[in-house]
Parts: C-alpha cells; sequence; structure tokens
C-alpha cells in the first residue's frame, strides 16, 4: 500500500556547499540518501515529493560539517499481509518462484502455486498448465497475494500466493510482446 | 487431592501419545521378539504413583533393565514430561533419600535400609505434572494447527530443511537461500540443496494431480481431523478440567527429601490415624505421597476449623456493630441481649479461646486471635465511654430542667420507638449531639418532641449568629 506521509532527517553538509545554492544541494542530498531505501517501519521510500521545512543548521565541532534537521513529503510503499498487489516474474525454479512489485520482493513456493500447475525445467523455467494454456515464467506479470511478510529494519521480504480465485497469470510476455 | 487429575492426565496423554514408543533407540531394527512397545506406558504409570524415585530403585520395582528403563526415560527427559536428577552419591546423600523413603513408606524400610551405598552417580526422576500439563497442551495445539493449516493450505509457510544438518527454513527465508549456481535453495551453513519439507499428511499417499485428488485429500483431512478430536476427546476433557488446578510440584530433589525429612520428623510426633489408610491406598509404597496427604489433611481441619468459628457469627453482627435501638433479630445479636453484649462479646471470646484449646493451632493463630480480642475490647471500651458521656449530658441537661430522672428513660423509649433511621441520625453526629444539648438548654422542651433536629439545629445557629 502507498502511503503519503512526512518524514524528517538530520541531514550533514560538507561545507564546501555553503552558498547560493545551499537548500538545493541538501534537496538533492536527501534525494539520494533516502529514495529507494527501506525502513521496517514506513516501508520503502519511492518518492520525495515536497520539503516541508530546514532547520537551523548546526556546526559540528572539528569537522566543520553542518548538521540539518529536513523534515519532507515523501511517498512510500509498505506491504502488508492479505494485500493483493501485481508483480512481475523475476526468478522461477522448482521450489516456485519469485517475482518484483516495484522494490519489493515476492517469494511464492510451489505449493501456493495452482496444483494444475506443473515445474518444467529447462532453458526457461516454468510453470505451466497441462494443456499450456497458462505459463509462468520469468518476466510474467502475476496477480498475487501477500501472505506473510518479514520485515527487518532494513528490509522487507514477502511471500504470495497465487492459489486463489482472480489470482495468477494476467499477461504472457509472449503474446503480448 | 488435585494430584489425582493430573494423573489421570499423564495416563491418558501416555496412551495417547507414547503407546508405540519402544524403549529401543530409534536407530536400531526392531526384530518382533524384542519389541517392547507400551513400555513407555508402563513406566508413565508407575511414576504416577510416585513422587521422586531412584531410577534403580524402579527399574527393580518394573521388572525392567536399569538400561532400558534409562532410556525410556531419557526420552521422557527430551518429551519434558520427565524432571531428572543426578548425583554423585555420598553416603550421606544416598541416606537422606533412604530415610525420607523409610519415613514415608513404611512398609519399604527393610529394603531400603540394606540398600547398599555406593559412591558412584545415581540418577532420579520424577514427573514434572506442571510442564506436562504445557506440554500436552502444545502438542495438541501443533497437531491441530498441522491439520487445519494443511486443510485451507492457502496460507501456509513452506518449510525447507537441509537434509544433511537438519537447519531448518521457511519460504520467509527464500530470498537469502537462492545460490546463483543452479536457482535452487541452499544451505545457509553446509551450502547442501534443501528439501522442500514434505510432511504434509494426506499427499503422501495420494499423488498430487488432478482435481479430483485435491478433493480426496481435502476430504481425507478432514475426516483426519475429526477423527483427531473424537479420539483425543477424553484427553481434552481431561485437560479442561485441569486446567485451573494446581499442578503438584515435588520441587527439586534436595527440597523433597529436606520436606519429607520434616515432615516425616513432624508425623513421627504426631502420629495421625489417616497417615496407614493412605499409603495402604495407594498400593505401592510412595515415598511421599502418604505425607503429603497428611499436610493436605492438616492444613484442612485448620481451614475448617476457621471456616466455621468465622462463619457461625457471620449471620452475627460483631459487638461493635451492634447499638443501641437497632432492630436486630436474636440471630444477629447472636442469641445475646443487647444489654450484656459486653458479656455476649466476651463470652463468643471465650468459645474461641475453648476451640483454640482444643485444636493444635500456631502461634500466628494465637496472634491473631489474641490482636483480634483486643482490638474489640477496645472498640467496645470506646464505645461504652462515648454512649456514657452522651448519657450523662443529656441527663445533665435533662436533670438541670425537669430535675427528674425518669423523663430521660422515657424519653429514650421513646426514641427507640421512633425507628431505626432516626436512631442513626441520632446516634452518628455525636459531637452535634453533645453541642445541641449543651447550646439548647432552654429549648429542650420545644426540641424534644420534633423529630427534626437538623432543623432546630439550622435555627438556632441562625439565631444566635
Ligand atoms: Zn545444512
Amino acid at each position: 500500500m502507498f502511503f503519503h506521509i512526512v518524514l524528517e532527517r538530520n541531514m550533514q553538509l560538507h561545507p564546501r556547499h555553503f552558498g547560493r545554492d545551499l537548500r538545493e544541494k541538501l534537496v538533492a542530498k536527501l534525494m539520494k540518501d533516502v529514495e529507494g531505501t527501506c525502513s521496517g517501519r514506513h516501508g520503502f521510500v519511492v518518492a520525495i515529493t515536497g520539503i516541508e521545512n530546514v532547520g537551523k543548521g548546526l556546526i559540528r565541532d572539528g569537522t566543520g560539517f553542518v548538521t540539518f534537521p529536513v523534515k519532507y513529503q515523501c511517498v512510500v510503499f509498505r506491504p502488508f499481509k492479505g494485500e493483493i498487489l501485481e508483480a512481475v516474474v523475476s526468478m522461477v525454479n522448482k521450489m516456485g518462484f519469485f517475482a518484483e512489485a516495484g522494490p519489493v520482493q515476492i517469494f511464492v513456493s510451489n505449493h501456493l502455486i495452482p496444483d494444475d500447475m506443473e515445474f518444467q525445467s529447462g532453458d526457461m523455467p516454468n510453470y505451466t498448465t497441462s494443456d499450456g494454456s497458462v505459463k509462468i515464467q520469468k518476466d510474467s506479470e502475476v496477480r498475487l497475494k501477500i501472505i506473510g511478510t518479514r520485515v527487518d529494519a532494513t528490509e522487507i521480504f514477502c511471500i504470495g500466493t497465487i492459489k486463489d480465485d482472480f489470482l495468477g497469470v494476467i499477461s504472457d510476455p509472449g503474446t503480448t510482446s | 487431592m488435585s494430584i489425582e487429575p493430573f494423573n489421570k492426565l499423564v495416563k491418558l496423554a501416555a496412551r495417547a501419545f507414547y503407546d508405540d514408543i519402544s524403549a529401543k533407540g530409534d536407530n536400531q531394527p526392531k526384530t518382533g521378539r524384542s519389541d517392547n512397545r507400551g513400555i513407555a506406558v508402563v513406566v508413565l504409570d508407575a511414576l504416577t504413583r510416585r513422587q521422586w524415585v531412584r531410577e534403580e530403585d524402579l527399574a527393580k520395582d518394573l521388572k525392567l533393565h536399569l538400561k532400558q528403563l534409562r532410556r525410556t526415560l531419557r526420552f521422557f527427559e527430551e518429551e519434558k514430561l520427565v524432571t531428572r536428577d543426578h548425583r554423585k552419591e555420598t553416603a550421606k546423600g544416598a541416606k537422606a533419600y533412604s530415610a525420607a523413603v523409610a519415613a514415608t513408606a513404611d512398609n519399604l524400610t527393610g529394603r531400603e535400609g540394606e540398600e547398599k551405598i555406593k559412591l558412584h552417580t545415581h540418577s532420579y526422576c520424577c514427573l514434572d505434572y506442571a510442564q506436562i500439563h504445557d506440554v500436552v497442551r502444545y502438542r495438541l495445539q501443533r497437531m491441530r494447527k498441522k491439520l487445519k493449516d494443511e486443510l485451507d493450505n492457502k496460507n501456509t509457510v513452506q518449510e525447507y530443511v537441509c537434509p544433511k544438518c537438519g537447519k531448518r527454513y521457511n519460504a520467509l527465508d527464500a530470498i537469502r537461500l537462492i545460490s546463483f549456481e543452479d536457482d535452487s535453495f541452499h544451505c545457509e551453513s553446509c551450502n547442501t540443496e534443501l528439501v522442500a519439507e514434505s510432511d504434509k499428511i494426506a499427499s503422501q499417499e495420494i499423488g498430487d494431480g488432478d482435481d479430483n485428488a485435491r478433493r480426496r485429500r481435502r476430504e481425507k483431512l478432514r475426516d483426519l481431523l475429526q477423527k483427531m478430536e473424537a479420539e483425543l476427546k477424553p484427553l481434552t476433557d481431561q485437560l479442561s478440567r485441569v486446567k485451573d488446578l494446581e499442578a503438584p510440584d515435588y520441587g527439586t530433589l534436595q527440597a523433597w527429601e529436606l520436606r519429607a525429612s520434616v515432615v516425616a520428623r513432624g508425623s513421627n510426633s504426631d502420629p495421625s490415624g489417616n497417615d496407614s489408610s493412605r499409603s495402604g491406598q495407594g498400593g505401592t509404597p510412595m515415598p511421599f505421597l502418604g505425607e503429603t496427604k497428611v499436610e493436605v489433611a492438616f492444613s484442612g481441619v485448620e481451614e475448617k476449623g476457621e471456616i466455621k468459628s468465622e462463619s457461625a457469627p457471620m449471620k452475627v453482627l460483631p459487638p461493635w456493630m451492634i447499638k443501641e435501638g437497632m432492630n436486630l433479630t436474636n440471630e444477629q445479636r447472636g442469641a445475646v441481649k443487647q444489654e450484656s453484649k459486653m458479656e455476649g462479646a466476651s463470652a463468643s471470646m471465650d468459645l474461641k479461646d475453648e476451640k483454640k484449646s482444643i485444636g493444635h493451632e500456631d502461634d500466628a493463630k494465637n496472634l491473631q486471635d489474641e490482636y483480634v480480642k483486643a482490638y474489640y475490647a477496645a472498640i467496645l471500651q470506646r464505645q461504652k465511654e462515648q454512649e456514657e458521656v452522651i448519657k450523662r449530658e443529656q441527663d445533665l441537661s435533662t436533670n438541670s430542667i425537669l430535675t427528674d430522672v425518669d423523663p430521660s428513660t422515657s424519653r429514650k423509649r421513646q426514641r427507640e420507638d421512633d425507628g431505626e433511621g432516626d436512631v442513626e441520625l441520632e446516634d452518628t453526629p455525636t459531637a452535634g449531639i453533645l453541642w445541641e444539648t449543651f447550646k439548647v438548654d432552654l429549648n429542650v422542651e420545644a426540641a424534644e418532641p420534633s423529630d427534626d433536629e437538623g432543623d432546630d439545629d439550622d435555627s438556632i445557629v441562625w439565631e444566635e449568629g
């Protein structure tokens, strides 16, 4: 699920950036530092959308670096158990497949793949129905449901299922492209 | 006696879960001859009839080979049903145990006395009832969960196990487990390829293929779950029965021995009749069971005595609550007339004293009684004093005007007739009455017939203020 929230961060800026475009430098550094990171609490920071305010800088003893408390608005993505996501398959093996929904990695183990799909090894390992009409392989798009998340301080990993109504392949890269 | 339900629980659990556990190591192939399944149940049953027991003695009693028994006990220790204690036996230690046994089970004395004191490690074992309770509940919970999870298997987290080192992983670890060599999962510690844990109960026989098989599998699972619930019903019933009971706890071996010796000393000086009958009922000589029973009986008697002596005056209002003019039944007064409440109270206390002298009660109780007695006496004393003061004031005031004693008594009677509600009003604000009687000397005649003293009070204040 996406959220638009305000977060705060103390930014350290090198004295060489002190000048006319200090603020721009600060924002650029913030984006570089924060976007794409993941915190267990808020999820993945997708994008910074604005700066709320920049507090008073504090010169660090000895180094000359200045610490600015920066409040910024950002879009975060936090997966939840039970959430339905659309994801792109990134890897298939006999244990199941991995898929990515933006920054989130999801593993679907083979017992959570419908029973009528069987693993086919080979150059392009895949799960296929017996009549060959549905195939899950790398770059397939699937709709899946998250059934479990592992949230660490800096990492979120999910496991999902496609063994339910309306879940599974939503487009076949072979036919669409 | 709270041990019986727990013993029943142990017996049920033994039959439910350990019926086909053999004392032989699992790795050894079983031959038909040496098949000794059921031994586990026998051992557990025997333990329910004992407390701490030296394993050699238990082996002797069960006519089992010591090694065989040890293996079974080790298994139960792993299963968290049994606590064991091993110690290098000094002569003293062995004696302590023998003494404990001898003191509590008289028909065992001969044998125990002659027991050779060896100077090597002896092992003792005892059921850990509290833990057994938890273990059995946990086991049931796990069984149920496993079946239910598989029944609606969309929400199960696949587990993986390393065939080499036995380390377990689940699907949430998947991202860390992929190896880039062959895209499959590898053990983090030994890099062996992991296998999906195929502990799926139903899928083992029915190959999972078409939809039909799936449906059959579900049916089978549901069946299994139902069967489990039905067959384990006695166990679950017993669990719920035992739920709020306090599990018997014999403590550590040392604590138990200490307790046993203490109790033994106590029972020697004061042999109670039901001791022998108890140990007789148990059948097998138990080192401690008889004694605990004595202890329980002791406290029971004491409690009963207390409850009786407490519950009888429960309905009787305590002496300090009885006041003049209260409309009380005889029972409430403790069949003691109001005038003689002092005597009544003291009489009831005498009664208590008698009880005390009859029963063997400890010092703490004595002290408590003494305190209560003193407290009551003090309260009574004070009440009486207060009443006297009031009376004196009233007499004074009435005398000063009427110079007659009789009207005061008549007034008192009148007051009694007025009813309880008024009495309370009059009695409680003692100071107010005092104040009133002091100031209102002249108004007494006017104030007396009126029921509303509060109003008078106010008016007087206003007049004077
Ligand atoms: Zn391993």
